[in-house]
């Protein structure tokens, strides 16, 4: 390649950037400036303040909110992780009367968006006494219209496994569930590791749903709390909302930098590759 | 062909045991065990909650006065006289193929110039896909900062002596605005299938294509789309179905303004059934936006038939 | 897996039997009650807490708790909470959703839990009854007033307009000329921000304008006094710069702009004002002088699990003496208690004078901004239909009717 063309490239590259990189440190750096500065147009505010970021635990339970989000997050991930590693093996590699029509059945909960069955939800929860609970939150990750993605993709994958493992295993006098569990699993780490990376997310990122269920402070999960840092009277306290968001963006951006070979790679080389 | 070979695994070893517990059906008790969850999950969580939105479509459902009365067709004959529907499905329409369009493009532009041979492409894959990870929230909340009047972007635009407009309330910018700000969010994924797909492109396809001085374009147009085509049409279907369900940065960004005309049909719902109370309306709507997944997804399938180069 | 499996199934079943479970009243053991407001503001807070502490001295088994709720939502949580089951004990209501809960029933009536409800002035509880009887009491009256920045006026070399010149054409002019001179903001209309059109009441009332009839089933959007109104709101917006334009911020308690239109419970924002400021009361329009007031209401949620413990609280809550206490805030509805005397004990930020003009006066002859049964979704209907008209070269007839057009068939619902 000439060098002309590679400078052109990193050039573009470097235009490209902007817009992933510009509002991470802009919301970093915001968080830092008083409320009545906050529109100034500095790459670096003119006097540091701490300010919000301690305001932002003030004014909201947030450190609670924080555990909230990240509690359901992980025993969403966890649960879904067995659920759907279960599911996609029996579709992938047992045969049972009726598989084909229950596979369809399980599939079509990817065609219905959560949204459509959020009001039916809702009072099903609101029947079983669950609205403002975190149930629904845990419960229709892990069971619903997300976890068939993760089934789907976990099936993919057994699909591709060399028969002859198991065979070999059956004549080693295992069952099927010991097969599963020494065999078919630990084969299917990266698979594994997109659906968790892939749930996680799902559910650190799900807005609608604890907007609809829950109206505790207390219960709030993160991206609710995060919209709720205004003053007294209402006005929009941008450096602590910038504050808070920086608070929930870091750590997971840090875990990302440090693993994002395997976040990556084990994303690319999935089912989902079509 | 695995379906095949699992079966003969499953009949080879099936005669080993004399009782009533042959391989055979403890292999069928396992499976059925093993898919009890999902299975209990998209009954219970899936299709239940479907048929009740429409029984519910069905009602009038209001919540201070503690009623829920049978009305038949009305909120159909309300959802076709609504004013409001031909622009939310608009909305609706203008998001999802502004999202789809831009979001694949550029994904495709940023696999592309990450496939190349240079130094640092590591680098420039993680700060691309490094939104994917950050909370939507929080993203979204950083962009409606930087996008008021007096905020960052015009500030970063005044820099080249240009004046930006006021592009979270004014009609023309407000949609393209939450459809920008959601495809730099998310363009990251479709950018690392695509680029998973380009590596798995065998490398002496190219040559030959070029032994036989075919050009750059040319190279791409033939053989390179062909042969990801897979891909495009897996992360487009992904996508499409993503951006019907697109609330949080309404929500946050517009709240459905200027007009309507951030109102997409999702947000919609939201505020007929939660804001308005009117759950059966909203119901309603729900069946509508069921739809017309339902037909956009077959609609994919279809094409997949005849534009999608392979499936192994 | 088996194991799994059972542990799901056990969760599940725990978790629904607990929230099932812990919703029971219990008969005769301590209550706790909830009351849901809006407001965290830590000085009401401070001194809703004090009122509930000195309740639980005389009745030793009940707590009240206080939930502030973000007011962007929050009727939408309220109900969301009486959909789910879970209705707050007592439940302040916005003025915009008043007619809503007072209709619907949701609310249980308040004559017996009041005292003296004769004291209470006639214009205040208008909104609030039902058939004759006290569904909410609006504990808040709160006319709308205007605050100056005295200090940003007399650097731009203006004076405040007073007596007979203070009028909407006379207000505007010396806004203008300050936040053109000073580079900050002129009239900040707090709240409104573009989206919460209802606030634009404390303007157009002075043209004699009306949203809809009073019966609420007309639009009056498109009628003369409403266009002229609008008319001089977009040229002091567009033209004079008086205003700040949309999407632009501006906060008066923070000396960013040079006056605001605000109730006057917002004047315990100035306590530590590095400013110096007024209150007066809103301009004369071309129809003469005028008020408008804000309200906030409390109820008692028929749903809530203790709606008897919680009317006895709300007795005490309100009560002449407590009511003096929260008229530091919330202008009481109580007219014994309407006089410059008693408000200036509770107000020590205002003047005698500015009390009378603002507040008693304001209460006296003032209209509630606008209200209807559905508000949620007209109050959407007319805002996404007057945003055309917020540029530069809007047709605002054209936008006006358009108005009246989306909410015509919402009002005559």
């Amino acid at each position: 390649m000439s060098l002309k063309m590679r400078i052109f490239l990193y050039g573009l590259l470097l235009v490209l950037c902007v817009p992933f990189v510009f509002p991470t440190w802009w919301m970093i750096t915001s968080s830092f400036k008083p409320n009545a500065s906050i529109f100034a147009f500095d790459f670096a505010p003119s006097t540091w303040s701490l300010e919000p970021w301690r305001q932002v635990f003030t004014m909201q339970p947030f450190a609670q909110q924080y555990w909230n989000s990240a509690y359901i997050a992980v025993i969403v991930t966890l649960g879904t992780l067995v659920v759907a590693s279960m599911a996609g093996y029996a579709f992938a590699r047992i045969r049972f009367p009726g598989q084909n029509v229950l596979f369809l059945v399980v599939l079509t909960g990817l065609l219905i968006p959560s949204e459509v069955t959020i009001v039916p939800l809702f009072r099903m929860f609101n029947s079983l006494g669950m609205v403002d609970t975190h149930w629904p939150l845990i419960l229709v990750p892990m069971l619903g219209p997300p976890s068939v993605l993760a089934t789907f993709i976990m099936r993919q994958f057994f699909i591709t496994l060399p028969g002859e493992l198991e065979e070999a295993a059956r004549i080693d006098g295992l069952g099927r569930p010991a097969i599963f569990r020494r065999i078919a699993l630990p084969l299917a780490r990266p698979a594994l590791g997109a659906v968790a990376i892939f749930t996680f997310l799902h559910s650190w990122n799900l807005y609608l749903e604890p907007v609809v269920y829950i109206s505790s402070q207390t219960k709030y999960t993160l991206p609710q709390a995060l919209t709720q840092f205004t003053d007294a009277y209402q006005g929009q306290l941008w450096n602590v909302q910038l504050s808070a968001a920086s608070m929930t963006a870091i750590p997971v951006l840090i875990v990302f930098v440090i693993a994002q070979r395997q976040f990556i790679e084990g994303l690319a080389h999935t089912g989902l590759k079509g | 062909m695995t379906l095949l070979q699992d079966r003969a695994a499953t009949a080879r070893s099936a005669p080993g045991r004399p009782s009533y517990w042959t391989m055979r059906r403890r292999d069928h008790l396992t499976g059925y065990l093993f898919i009890t969850p999902a299975l209990v999950g998209a009954v219970a969580f899936v299709f239940l909650p479907l048929v009740l939105v429409v029984w519910y479509s069905l009602h009038e459902w209001n919540v201070l006065a503690d009623t829920f009365d049978f009305v038949g067709s009305e909120n159909y004959r309300k959802l076709a006289e609504d004013p409001n529907v031909p622009g939310v499905l608009r909305a609706t329409a203008l998001f999802s193929i502004g999202l789809v369009v831009l979001n694949l493009g550029l994904a495709l532009v940023l696999a592309v110039l990450l496939n190349q041979k240079l130094r640092g492409t590591t680098f420039f894959r993680v700060l691309f896909f490094s939104p994917v990870v950050v909370s939507l929230l929080a993203w979204t909340i950083v962009w409606g900062f930087l996008l008021q009047d007096n905020g960052g972007v015009n500030g970063l635009l005044s820099l080249f002596g240009i004046d930006g407009p006021n592009w979270l309330r004014s009609g023309g910018t407000a949609m393209v605005s939450v459809v920008v700000v959601q495809v730099f969010k998310n363009v990251g994924l479709n950018m690392v299938l695509f680029l998973a797909a380009l590596q798995g492109v065998p490398q002496e396809l190219y040559e030959a294509a070029r032994t036989d001085g075919a050009g750059r374009w040319t190279v791409f147009r033939r053989i390179t789309l062909p042969l990801i085509s897979p891909t495009i049409l897996l992360t487009s279907i992904i996508t499409v179905v993503g951006s019907l369900q697109v609330f949080a940065q309404i929500s946050v960004l517009t709240q459905g303004g200027p007009g309507t005309s951030t109102t997409v049909l999702v947000y919609y719902l939201y505020q007929q059934a939660f804001q308005f109370h009117a759950f059966g309306y909203g119901s309603t709507l729900s069946v509508l936006l069921f739809l017309i997944v339902l037909a956009l997804t077959v609609l994919q399938w279809q094409m997949r038939k005849r534009w999608v180069f392979h499936e192994s | 897996m088996r194991r799994t499996l059972a542990a799901i199934s056990v969760c599940a079943l725990l978790g629904s039997l607990t929230a099932c479970g812990g919703d029971e009243p219990e008969a005769g053991g301590p209550v706790t009650l909830r009351m849901t407001t809006w407001s965290a503001n830590p000085a009401h807070v401070e001194l809703f807490n004090s009122i509930a502490a000195e309740y639980s001295k005389t009745k030793p088994d009940v707590s009240v708790t206080f939930e502030a709720l973000p007011l962007e939502n929050y009727t939408t949580t309220v109900t969301t909470q009486i959909a789910g089951g879970n209705a707050p004990d007592i439940a302040w209501i916005l003025e915009g959703a008043a007619p809503d809960f007072v209709a619907s029933g949701a609310l249980t009536p308040l004559d017996d839990s009041i005292e003296n409800t004769a004291d209470l002035a006639p214009a205040a509880t208008a909104l609030w009854k039902k058939d004759g009887k006290l569904m909410g009491y609006p504990f808040s009256t709160s006319p709308f007033g205007v605050f100056v920045n005295n200090d940003l006026l007399k650097q731009a070399g203006q004076t405040l307009p007073a007596g007979a010149d203070w009028t909407w054409a006379n207000a505007v002019a010396a806004a203008s000329a300050t936040a053109a001179k000073t580079g900050k903001q002129g009239l900040v209309i707090r709240d409104f921000d573009y989206k919460e059109w209802s606030n634009l009441a404390t303007v157009f009332r002075g043209w004699g304008a009306d949203a809809w009839t009073a019966d609420g089933k007309t639009c009056g959007f498109d009628q003369q006094p409403m266009v002229d109104a609008m008319t001089f709101l977009h040229k002091a917006i567009f033209t004079d710069k008086a205003l700040p334009a949309p999407g632009v911020a501006a906060d008066f308690f923070a000396g960013e702009s040079a006056m605001t239109i605000a109730q006057i419970s917002r004047a315990s924002l100035l306590k530590e004002a590095k400013f110096g400021w007024t209150l007066v009361p809103l301009p004369a329009g071309p129809s003469g002088e005028y008020s408008v007031i804000g309200q906030g209401g409390l109820g008692v949620m028929k749903k809530g699990k203790n709606a008897a413990a919680a009317a006895e609280f709300v007795k005490f809550f309100t009560s002449p003496d407590n009511s003096t206490k929260l008229a530091q805030f919330f202008p009481p509805p109580r007219q014994s208690q309407l006089n410059a005397d008693t408000l200036a004990k509770a107000n020590p930020l205002l003047k005698p004078e500015q009390l009378q003009d603002v507040v008693i006066d304001g209460i006296a002859t003032g209209v509630v901004k606008p209200s209807h049964t559905g508000s949620a979704e007209i109050s959407q209907a007319v805002r996404s239909a007057l945003d055309p008209m917020w540029k530069p070269d809007a047709d605002i007839p054209g936008v006006l009717r358009g108005v009246c057009t989306a909410i015509q068939p919402l009002l005559a619902k």
